[in-house]
């Protein structure tokens, strides 16, 4: 077994961030608009192995896989408007657990059997990941679809799990859409090693990537809020010209600007700041695009009125998106009390001086 | 941005910062506020001026550095962390500097430029009027023209630093007839000395008892045609393009305002709140959010180099980061409880480091400063307007008839 985890890591060249994004921006608009997240609703089944074969086929899914093991081997950075996208489409599928944070941790112990195994499975689309990130993670986002579950625990320890030894208790997701479960695994599973710089780039990673998503969804509320209050009329002309309906719409798109600016940025930082700013960067930017999400949340329905709280119309599955995800990866709650405690230290520090 | 260009601007920041270690005051400066606190803020001004750091991202043309936004963002970074002294000429040197390098004539930018990048002419800005605040446009302050005169007569009031400027750049309509037709046509962008006669500065005394800004009377005030700027009846179009400074485009202040945080995590400590939730909660909310505005700093500029347009994000930057601003502010009050009613008594900070005893000092200012910020620069109302109209597309309001 090896420890080796100093990947060397390239900042993402700004024409592979394009690249994904437009492929996503596309494929998505054709295959994951309302009509399939109704379709997998109805269906109650997120999880839908033909759009996760077309994200693969465009090379989405593998973008991040070392080429060794038949992927792009691009830098984690690349992915940050790809991840924005797949939120502002609610796309129900656990493509931060296994393309960006799970290809992140097996590609950290490239010499491993894990790795060499399932690297190519992702890679072709052929496998799920779930992963586990400690108290941030108590549930595993579509834990009943994984093939592998990536358990990190906070003293550096990285263990897999295949299926075959997880006991998978779904629960009842507030987002249907984005399933959870309870998972307790069975026996050891394989050791991938005891590195706490993987565990804790990890989760940066993962919090980062959590605040693109949510920063995308909320933007997906803004966007159908602002197209509804200008086709909707009440007193003979748009409700969007009274100025009390534009001006929670223009709150709303500063915090929403903010946020998408603050997760971009977080991203983009995984290859270029140490560990220390780009953890700083993650978690402002979850902290953030979780109060985001709050507002758009409430002004998405308050501004729709009625028709937004019927289960016919789709703007309850953002609302529960945003829901979710801001109760994920950290809620705005602890990250800011960390953020605010490590600031503080550092006040004591420069004190003691 | 390339390898080359990072080591291009480390190599700038350490020269900055060298500098600025050896050249900013031990002592804070008194407040600009009074006559020998502003005197001294001058003097201070001249000082970054012969260290070529006034204006650091103004073109060579100009006397600036053409630094270039990276390296003026580093410049900004350097100088808030330095604690350097508030700049008092900002006004000039981004309101009306960048408004002359546009529209003004090789004769008024030899005439002005100079003085003003080394402050030694203070300019202050004469927009709005008694009766007219966020309605910008309906301003009244006429000049008739009398042969190669123009006759001022109005006033303007809210007028920043107006109790210590020398010259002041302001809206007048000299077009009453164009006004009627449509209110943005008629009016000029006009430059006139404080020193003639017919011009009257009153100080103001601002909520917190400070003097910052003034009303300015104008009787019969002659001044020569030569000192419009960008064409008689083209004052509305050249004014626009100075707001977009006002409303944030001054790359580099998030550095000031996570020293504010910073300077509001020392008062957590020094009450001894460090493992205090609502203290917690309270710190994490402001440190959030300038994180946030550090990022959003970034991205424009980098939105800025590969020639993006930066009008549509001027008004959400200045609503977040006004609020942003009092948030900090009123959080430092909040935190300090019973002794937010007693203005910067170092007492109620016993054993404090003196950074903190002299945050706490200015704590007050400070904070009416922020509430006046979500006024000025078109007050956040105006802003949230032109978001909801040019950024959302959302129909505009229906107008009186």
């Amino acid at each position: 077994m090896t420890l080796e985890t100093t990947v060397p890591r390239v900042p993402a060249d700004d024409d592979d961030r394009q690249v994904l994004t437009e492929l996503a921006t596309d494929l998505l608009a054709r295959h994951c608009d309302r009509e399939h997240l109704r379709a997998r609703l109805d269906l109650g089944q997120a999880h839908d192995p033909a759009l996760w074969r077309r994200l693969s086929e465009a090379g989405l899914v593998s973008a991040l896989v070392p080429p060794e093991h038949g992927g792009a081997g691009l830098s984690t950075s690349s992915v940050s408007g790809l991840l924005h996208v797949l939120g502002r489409h609610a796309t129900p599928e656990p493509f931060l657990e296994t393309a960006v944070v799970g290809v992140e941790v097996l590609s950290a112990f490239p010499d491993s059997a894990v790795a060499t195994t399932w690297l190519p499975r992702i890679a072709a689309g052929e496998a799920l990941v779930g992963v586990r990130l400690g108290p941030l993670t108590p549930y595993v986002v579509h834990g009943a679809d994984v093939d592998l579950l990536l358990d990190l625990t906070p003293d550096g320890t990285v263990r897999a799990f295949t299926a075959d030894d997880l006991d998978v208790t779904p629960v009842q997701s507030l987002d249907e859409l984005r399933p959870l479960a309870s998972i307790e695994p069975r026996g050891d599973g394989e050791l991938l090693g005891v590195a706490p710089e993987v565990v804790d780039r990890a989760r940066t990673v993962a919090v980062a990537g959590a605040a693109c998503l949510l920063a995308g969804a909320s933007r997906a509320l803004l966007d159908q809020t602002v197209d509804y209050v200008t086709v909707r009329h009440q007193f003979g002309r748009p409700v969007g010209s009274f100025q009390a309906v534009k001006h929670a719409a223009a709150d709303l798109a500063v915090m929403v600007d903010m946020a998408t600016s603050a997760a971009l940025a977080a991203i983009d930082s995984l290859d270029r700041s140490d560990p220390d700013d780009a953890r700083r960067r993650a978690w402002s930017a979850k902290a953030y695009a979780g109060d985001a999400a709050d507002r758009a949340n409430v002004a998405a329905l308050q501004l729709h009125g009625g028709i937004g709280f019927t289960w016919e119309y789709h703007l309850h599955l953002w609302l529960k998106r945003v829901m979710g995800l801001a109760a994920s990866y950290g809620t705005t709650a602890t990250l800011r009390r960390d953020l605010a405690r490590e600031l503080l230290a550092r006040t004591r520090e420069a004190a003691a001086r | 941005m390339s390898a080359e260009q990072h080591d291009d601007v480390e190599a700038f920041r350490a020269e900055v910062r060298a500098w600025l270690a050896e050249h900013v005051p031990a002592t804070p400066l008194p407040a600009w506020t009074e006559r020998e606190g502003f005197d001294q803020h001058r003097a201070w001004e001249a000082t970054l001026f012969d260290g070529g750091y006034a204006a650091v991202d103004w073109p060579s043309e100009y006397g600036g550095r053409d630094a270039g936004l990276r390296r003026s963002i580093a410049f900004a970074e350097e100088y808030y962390r330095a604690g350097a002294p508030e700049r008092i000429n900002m006004g000039g040197l981004y309101l009306l500097g960048p408004v002359l390098m546009q529209y003004g004539t090789p004769e008024q930018c030899a005439r002005w430029i100079p003085d003003l990048l080394a402050c030694r002419t203070i300019w202050c800005q004469g927009f709005s009027e008694p009766e007219s605040g966020s309605d910008l446009a309906s301003l009244r302050t006429r000049a008739d023209l009398d042969g190669d005169h123009f006759v001022v007569n109005g006033q303007k009031i809210w007028t920043s630093m107006g109790g210590f400027a020398d010259w002041i750049f302001a809206l007048v309509r000299t077009d009453p007839e164009a006004g009627r037709r449509r209110k943005h046509d008629g009016i000029t962008f006009l430059c006139i000395d404080l020193r003639s006669p017919g011009v009257e500065v009153r100080p103001l005394t601002m909520v917190d008892g400070t003097r910052g800004f003034a009303e300015v009377f104008f009787t019969d005030v002659r001044v020569p045609v030569d000192q419009v700027v960008g064409g008689v009846g083209q004052g509305w179009k050249v004014a626009m393009s100075t707001l977009g400074f006002e409303r944030g485009a001054v790359f580099g202040d998030h550095a000031k305002f996570s020293a504010d945080v910073e300077a509001l995590a020392g008062l957590v400590h020094a009450r001894e709140l460090d493992d205090d939730a609502r203290a917690l909660d309270e710190l994490g909310r402001v440190l959030v959010q300038t994180e946030v505005y550090r990022a959003n700093v970034y991205r424009l500029a980098a939105l800025a180099e590969s020639g993006g347009n930066l009008d549509a994000t001027a008004s959400i930057n200045k609503v977040f980061w006004t609020q942003m601003q009092h948030d900090v502010f009123a959080t430092g009050l909040r935190l300090m409880e019973e002794d937010g009613a007693v203005v910067g008594d170092p007492a109620a900070l016993p054993g404090a480091p003196a950074a903190t005893q002299r945050s706490w000092a200015d704590w007050h200012h400070r904070y009416w400063y922020a509430r006046a910020a979500m006024i000025f620069g078109g007050t956040n109302e105006i802003q949230r307007n032109i978001i909801s109209e040019r950024v959302l597309g959302l129909p505009m309001e229906p107008r009186p008839a």
